[in-house]
């Protein structure tokens, strides 16, 4: 199979084009029907890669103290950011009354990493470890300056509500590949700074005008895992499948009078759920998992709710085949305080990050799990209020940010993109959100523009009406 | 898996063939609009169509006297009557790519054999063009002539019946009474009938026929329930939601707006005046509370409290949702397409997108607002019961007043009394006073103060809570209807800045003061304004303000409830402005007397004295001291006019009966519940078309008006308003309105629209499976003064509607999903009945209806990691207790970035944006919720109950469990299935009383063992579970 690039063929994919284009509304409301009762699901997608892991950093991580050294920062410290580069640019309300703009160094030491001697910052020791895994992307930009839009336009394509995210147009361009556990899974993170940060939204998972069952999963670290997945107390296994048989065997007598496929469909639904009741919890059971790996992913990981812990129980689902795993950590806003804040949420994410890539390298995963690494925008090159070393803050900035991948079907230990002296603006390689999103597709085998659905007499596709694939990072 | 994909082939021819059972019918002539103008937009339009800046090669096929001409190449698209000679025919049908249309750059896949055939019939025939048919108004025709008259029950049956003669297919058998009594009352009431309900209706049915259906057809819409299931789908239309959405996502007060919904259908309100009232109440003569209440709809969309964003962008969103959300819910036409460029498909040009944006575009908003409550412009919106209690109060006011003023007339003040009001008061010293005693110009006492800037009036924080009390004495030169009194605000110049109005200050507005608090003016303040303070100019009057922080709060925001303004020694009547303040706002130096800073900086002219202020809340009885301390002497100095005769009348007495009814009746006026509406600015923001739809790209101006040509002309003598939008929309011969409501209506009953593309009218939307019968309900809706009741009734007692829903062998190739309606519906519930059903069902639900939202069950932590913090209204749920826990789930709080997992399992959509009908899905995740939510496993604790109580046999207790939860008896292999799960699970718990006893939980009463009880608990989750259940059928 090659892929969308066919007219015809009995793929999946293929279907969902043509079923948007030669069927209109009709075709899909089809799809939909017989979907539920069981149109083959592609286990092996054409592309290299067959399941995603994104690690979004909500808040907006600063790139110039990160992944983007800047030394003229430091030279030029206090001074104004010359308007040749800010070209009257919008800000934020935030810093909009600011009377000036002033460089502010970075306070942390870069240095080259790996055989390929990408430079990344001292607060990413152990990223820096598997420097030569990574694809780093510095010039990728967005148009939002804001959290909501700049979120809802990474995880959805659009920066305003209504559109379907990553993971559920994944879901409906590659179904299922595991029977037992939902194809597109979210878990959140408790992050060490505290438990305020900019509060996330359920379309960053949602189905948009999708099909509801393309929405993502949260799994949750205590409680049910899944929503009310638990048998009530004194329902015991052995009782819920009497309770099931008895079900099933009257839902089948309705069928069979009503003759509605609807019926069959829902009868396995729930020996699906049987399924999940019985496979969620040996997901979720880490005690297996011996001490070398929590030194791997730190000790953090042995709570559940971290991200540390999250990493492991994504490379768990990664074993298992779940499609698309979105993880959550959102301890990046650092308006103020960064000197004090970034080290904590870097300390968070930086070993279980790298964790992840080794682990799933080690176990030959790597080449078909692609891993991104993103937040919604970087931070300002400026100071936000008043400049101290001790204790400063940046803005929001859209222009210029980093971001990493990794693994299936791309270039290993790359950098891609440069940004001007300031890390204020790309100044090569640039690459749109649109673009990142056109490549993660792309990798999947899925081509962002032939990947659409009709609603509202429109063809929607993930990437509006722009994205591509970025060519040059691909292995 | 080669088999797998082999089949899902065959299933897809199948399907094919099932679409075009509603497509062309077998030998008959090609339908334009039917049959060809879908290909042509889908597959042409885009490039050669409407959109003049994206035409390719100058050539156009959206109308037919260019389709036919020749193009730039020579070359003539259409030859009519000649297929071989169209270029047309000859480039969509060819194989050979590098000349196919569409080509392949465009993504868009070649044509089908059978599009093709369609395309070259039409042209054999003539190629003839039709006004898209959505565009014209709908006409009633003259039903068909049927093969079957006698199954003819109502109006709607001969369209659906003549279909079906045309078709060769025969409709469904008559559903049984039971069947059809369900299937009503779920749509009618959202709930089903109880079991003495179905018998009762199978006796009268079976007596008296149709007269029994028509009289239980009166009483579902008699009862108060109809009106809740109607607000239920109005509600994603409308995008409802108890919270503001975006990532702060805190709470709103809109309930008053939702229970004006379910009263309208209630008391069957016109159709047409329930589109007026919500577009424009507030625009109609004298509009009365309800009226300005429903323009809440057009307030419904989310609004973004983000610190940081930039105004306009989201104020213009604002107005694009109320676009879209028209567009949807009334237009039939998806607008939002020409926000950016020229509609593709339908002619709708960018220009008149922003002339319908006109009509909304002039509200005193602001991009960011709604931080940690409503968003200005909101009123008080009192309940019915209030607002008789306010009336009350205001009458005994009105009257105690009057009988004051006798008193006062009448008062002769004896030589004790002058001794009493000469005696000295000792009003409590103020943390910063200002006397301005070194000063020029007379006071009230002393020298007064003139506009002044204060040096070094360091009055240092305020105490935690920011309790303050602020008075003073104020003489205006002139009528002023705008001007500081006392300014510790700063209006940074910078109006897009977050701390722009920071502060506290109190004006003059009028005859009124006002007290400002704030953040960020007006957004995130407080202002209240007094009502009928009277305050006129060259005469001194003492002004206070006080500020006491609530003890009680649950949320740390300040609220408006917690000021109260006071003039000449008496508390006045308030209006709020602004109450949209997280925490308390402090004192921003420098002080100002009569000044402001700030580019519109207004200047009071007039005298100010004895200005004081305290870090303190002053209790009344203390402000009353430094009223006093001031306004005797004076009085006592004066010719004793009236006014300050009150004061020294007032002085002596205590606190009068119209006092304390003043007191009671601002209490209640604090209480009252606000919601937000629509209000125009007086003056009107101008409209510009916006390029790309950007808002910082603004282009040519643009008044309001609306797509004439297409949708039909403006009513004669109508503003250009959200009124005369609204008449426009509802003149009796508008082209889509009517049709877009019938058939959203007739989607609740039947599962699609006859239009089934129910947001979409346009040219991309589906056409109707019936059009002559769209056109007959909507003009008859018309016709019948849009009343609903009405049209439901002729649904719910058609034959149409009565069929079985049984799915004959025959038609499953033919018509999958029923689009010919040769049989009746069968719909999987909406996420709120399948959780109302099993509450009504168990006895548990409440009948109370609307009210604030409520919050029953949800799990523990669903917002953990994902909600902002705790200093966002919205953000925790407090389960709710008693009744609140088991209310239907209309009233369900709804948090628009996370709702009720209860609701999105079961394909609620979040309500961010409109949505006109939900997709249906079959997930794991709702068998999970089905038997394992709690609000359903203690559903089936209490139906255990019900039937352990009701019979004694086991057959008899599986029976009741198939009537009270199915509205019939189960057959003899139902009932075999149910006795034998029954035998094993009571073998189950025989020996494991533990299990039992923690199934039947609190629940467990009476003589029955605790393994009854699991058991039947277990069989009532069964047949709570079951998918008859939870489908209507």
């Amino acid at each position: 199979m090659t892929g969308l690039r066919t007219p015809v063929g009995p793929s999946r994919r293929n279907l969902l084009v043509r079923s948007a284009y030669g069927l209109g509304a009709a075709g899909l409301h089809w799809l939909a029907a017989c979907d539920s009762s069981g149109l083959p699901e592609e286990t092996q997608p054409p592309g290299k890669a067959a399941r995603v892991i994104f690690l979004f950093q909500s808040g907006g991580p600063s790139h110039v103290d990160l992944f983007d050294p800047k030394p003229v920062l430091a030279r030029r410290a206090g001074e104004e950011i010359p308007e040749s580069v800010f070209k009257g640019q919008r800000v934020t309300g935030m810093v909009a009354h600011q009377k000036s703009y002033q460089a502010m160094p970075s306070t942390y030491a870069f240095k080259p990493r790996g055989q390929c001697g990408m430079e990344l910052s001292e607060l990413l020791p152990f990223t820096g470890e598997v420097a030569d895994e990574l694809c780093l992307l510095r010039a990728v930009h967005t148009d939002a300056i804001n959290h909501d839009p700049a979120i809802t336009f990474f995880q959805t394509g659009s920066q305003l509500p209504g559109r379907p995210s990553l993971g559920a147009w994944v879901h409906y361009g590659l179904g299922s590949a595991n029977q037992d556990l939902p194809a597109f899974v979210v878990l959140h993170s408790v992050a060490s700074e505290g438990p305020a940060g900019q509060g996330l939204l359920a379309r960053l998972w949602g189905a948009g005008f999708l099909p509801s069952r393309h929405q993502g999963v949260p799994l949750r670290p205590r409680g049910d895992p899944v929503l009310y997945l638990s048998d009530p107390p004194g329902i015991s296994r052995d009782r819920r499948r009497i309770f099931l048989d008895g079900l099933s065997s009257l839902n089948r007598l309705a069928s069979s009078r009503s003759g509605d496929p609807e019926i069959e469909a829902r009868i396995d639904q729930y020996e699906l759920a049987y399924r999940m009741q019985a496979s969620v919890p040996g997901l979720m059971d880490v005690s297996g998992e011996p001490d070398w790996v929590y030194d791997l992913y730190g000790e953090a990981a042995r709570i559940p709710g971290t991200y540390a812990a999250n990493c492991l129980l994504a490379r768990r689902l990664a074993e298992r085949n779940v499609r698309f795993v979105q993880l959550y950590h959102r301890g990046w806003d650092h308006h103020q305080e960064l000197p004090r804040r970034l080290p904590v949420s870097a300390r968070d994410t930086d070993q279980p990050s790298a964790a992840l890539l080794r682990d799933l390298k080690q176990r030959g995963m790597l080449e078909d799990t692609l891993v991104v690494w993103a937040g919604e925008f970087g931070r300002t090159p400026y100071a936000q209020g008043e400049m101290r070393l001790d204790d400063y803050g940046r803005d929001h900035h859209g222009r210029c940010f980093s971001i990493w991948m990794a693994g299936a079907g791309l270039k290993a230990g790359v950098t891609h993109g440069t940004t001007d002296e300031f890390g204020f603006n790309a100044s090569s390689g640039s690459v749109a959100v649109h673009d990142v999103q056109a490549t993660i597709l792309h990798l999947l085998g899925l081509d962002h523009e032939r990947l659409v659905y009709e609603y509202q007499g429109r063809h929607f596709r993930l990437t509006d009406t722009a994205g591509r694939v970025v060519r040059e990072v691909l292995s | 898996m080669q088999r797998n994909r082999l089949e899902w082939v065959v299933r897809r021819s199948a399907a094919l063939a099932g679409c075009a059972a509603i497509g062309a019918i077998q030998g008959q002539p090609v339908d334009f609009t039917r049959d060809v103008r879908p290909i042509l937009a889908e597959r042409c339009f885009p490039c050669h169509g409407p959109d003049a800046a994206l035409r390719q090669a100058g050539m156009r096929l959206d109308r037919r006297e260019s389709a036919t001409g020749r193009t730039l190449s020579g070359r003539v698209p259409i030859v009519p009557g000649d297929p071989d000679s169209s270029e047309l025919v000859r480039r969509v049908g060819t194989a050979d790519e590098s000349v196919r249309m569409p080509p392949l750059s465009s993504n868009r896949a070649a044509l089908n054999p059978r599009q093709v055939d369609l395309l070259r019939q039409w042209i054999r025939e003539g190629a003839a063009y039709e006004g898209h048919w959505a565009f014209s108004p709908p006409r009633k025709s003259a039903p068909p002539p049927v093969s079957d008259p006698s199954w003819v029950r109502s109006r709607i049956d001969p369209f659906v019946l003549g279909r079906l003669d045309a078709e060769g297919l025969a409709p469904s058998p008559e559903a049984g009474a039971a069947v059809w009594l369900r299937r009503m009352t779920l749509d009618l009431h959202g709930l089903p009938p109880s079991w003495p309900e179905t018998v009762a209706f199978g006796r009268d049915a079976a007596h008296r026929g149709q007269r029994a259906f028509e009289e239980a057809v009166d009483r579902a819409l008699a009862s108060p329930r109809y009106g809740e299931r109607m607000a239920m789908d109005w509600m994603d239309v409308a995008r409802y939601a108890d919270t503001h959405g975006y990532n702060n996502d805190s709470e709103r007060s809109m309930w008053r707006w939702r229970d004006w919904v379910i009263d309208a259908f209630n008391s069957n309100l016109p159709y047409d005046r329930f589109i007026t009232a919500q577009l424009a109440g507030d625009l109609l003569p004298d509009p009365t509370l309800d009226q300005r209440i429903a323009t809440g709809f057009n307030r419904n969309h989310g609004i973004n409290s983000e610190g940081g964003i930039i105004d306009e962008e989201y104020r213009v969103e604002y107005v694009a949702d109320r676009v879209r959300t028209v567009g949807i819910a009334w237009l039939g036409i998806t607008l939002e397409c020409a926000r950016c460029h020229d509609h593709r498909y339908d002619p709708i040009s960018q220009r008149d997108y922003y002339r319908l944006f006109a009509f909304f575009n002039n509200q005193p908003e602001h991009g960011e607002a709604g931080r940690v409550a409503n968003a200005a412009p909101f009123i008080a919106a009192p309940t019915p019961s209030q607002a008789l209690r306010l009336r009350a109060l205001q009458e005994t006011v009105h009257r105690l007043e009057i009988e004051e003023r006798h008193a006062l007339a009448a008062w002769r003040p004896g030589t004790g009394d002058l001794e009493a009001l000469r005696a000295p008061r000792h009003p409590s010293l103020p943390d910063l006073s200002v006397g301005c005693d070194d000063g020029a110009v007379p006071g009230v006492s002393g020298p007064a103060c003139t506009p002044t800037e204060l040096g070094g009036a360091e009055l240092g924080e305020l105490r935690s809570g920011g309790d303050f009390t602020l008075s003073l004495w104020l003489r205006a030169d002139r009528p002023q209807s705008d001007a500081p009194l006392f300014s510790a605000i700063d209006y940074d110049p910078d109006q897009a800045s977050a701390v722009h109005g920071a502060g506290v200050q109190l004006r003059l507005v009028g005859d009124e003061i006002e007290l400002r608090l704030s953040h960020r003016f007006p957004s995130y303040s407080i202002t209240v304004q007094s009502q009928g303070a009277g305050i006129g100019p060259n005469q001194w009057h003492h002004a206070a303000a006080r500020y006491a922080s609530l003890p009680d709060q649950t949320t740390p925001r300040a609220r408006a409830s917690s000021v109260r303004l006071f003039v000449d020694g008496r508390e006045v009547a308030t209006q709020v402005l602004n109450d949209d303040l997280q925490s308390a706002a402090s004192f921003r130096e420098p002080y100002r007397i009569g000044l402001e800073n700030g580019r519109q900086a207004k200047r009071f002219s007039g005298r100010i004295d004895e200005l004081g202020v305290w870090r303190t809340a002053l209790p009344e009885r203390d402000l009353r001291e430094v009223f006093e301390s001031v306004a005797l002497p004076w009085a006592l100095q004066r010719a004793r006019s009236p006014r300050e005769r009150g004061w020294l009348f007032r002085a002596l007495s205590s606190e009068s009966l119209a006092g304390a009814a003043r007191r009671r009746l601002f209490a209640l006026r604090r209480e009252l519940p606000t919601t937000m509406v629509m209000r125009e600015l007086a003056v009107p923001r101008q409209t510009r078309v916006l390029l790309r739809g950007r808002y910082d790209a603004p282009g040519d101006p643009v008044g309001p008006g609306v797509p004439e040509a297409l949708l039909g002309a403006w009513p004669k003598g109508q503003p250009k308003t959200r009124l005369g939008l609204a008449r426009w929309l509802t003149r009796p011969d508008h082209p889509t309105t009517a049709r877009v409501v019938v058939n959203r209506l007739w989607q609740q009953f039947f599962g699609s629209g006859l239009v089934r593309t129910s947001e979409d009218f346009g040219t991309r939307g589906e056409a109707p499976s019936h059009p002559a019968l769209l056109d007959w309900l909507a003009a008859e809706f018309v016709e019948s003064g849009w009343d609903v009741k009405r049209l439901l009734r002729q649904i719910v007692l058609s034959a149409t509607y009565r069929q079985a829903s049984e799915r004959r062998p025959e038609m499953r190739g033919r018509d999958p999903d029923s689009r010919l309606l040769a049989r009746g519906p069968i719909v999987r519930l909406p996420a709120e009945m399948i959780r109302d059903q099993a509450l009504a069902v168990a006895g548990l639900l409440g009948s109370q209806v609307g009210g604030p939202s409520v919050r029953p069950h949800q799990p523990e932590g669903l917002y953990e990691g994902i909600v902002v913090g705790e200093a966002f209204p919205g953000t925790t749920w407090d389960q709710g207790a008693g009744e609140d826990l088991y209310r239907r789930s209309l009233y369900t709080f709804w948090k628009r970035t996370l709702p009720h997992p209860l609701m999105t399992v079961f394909d609620a959509p979040a309500r961010e944006v409109c949505t006109a009908r939900r997709q249906v899905t079959n997930t794991p995740l709702q068998a999970l919720a089905l038997m394992n939510a709690p609000v359903f496993t203690e559903a089936a604790r209490e139906i255990a109950g019900q039937v352990l109580e009701g019979a004694s046999r086991a057959r008899a207790r599986t029976d009741a469990l198939f009537r009270l939860v199915l509205a019939r008896e189960p057959l003899p292999e139902e009932t075999a299935v149910m006795l034998d799960t029954l035998a094993r699970l009571m073998r189950s718990y025989r020996w494991d009383r533990a299990a039992a006893g923690e199934v039947a939980g609190d629940a467990a009463r009476g003589p029955w063992s605790l393994n009854e009880w699991a058991t039947y608990t277990a069989l009532a989750s069964l047949v709570l579970n079951l998918d008859e259940a939870i489908t209507k059928r």
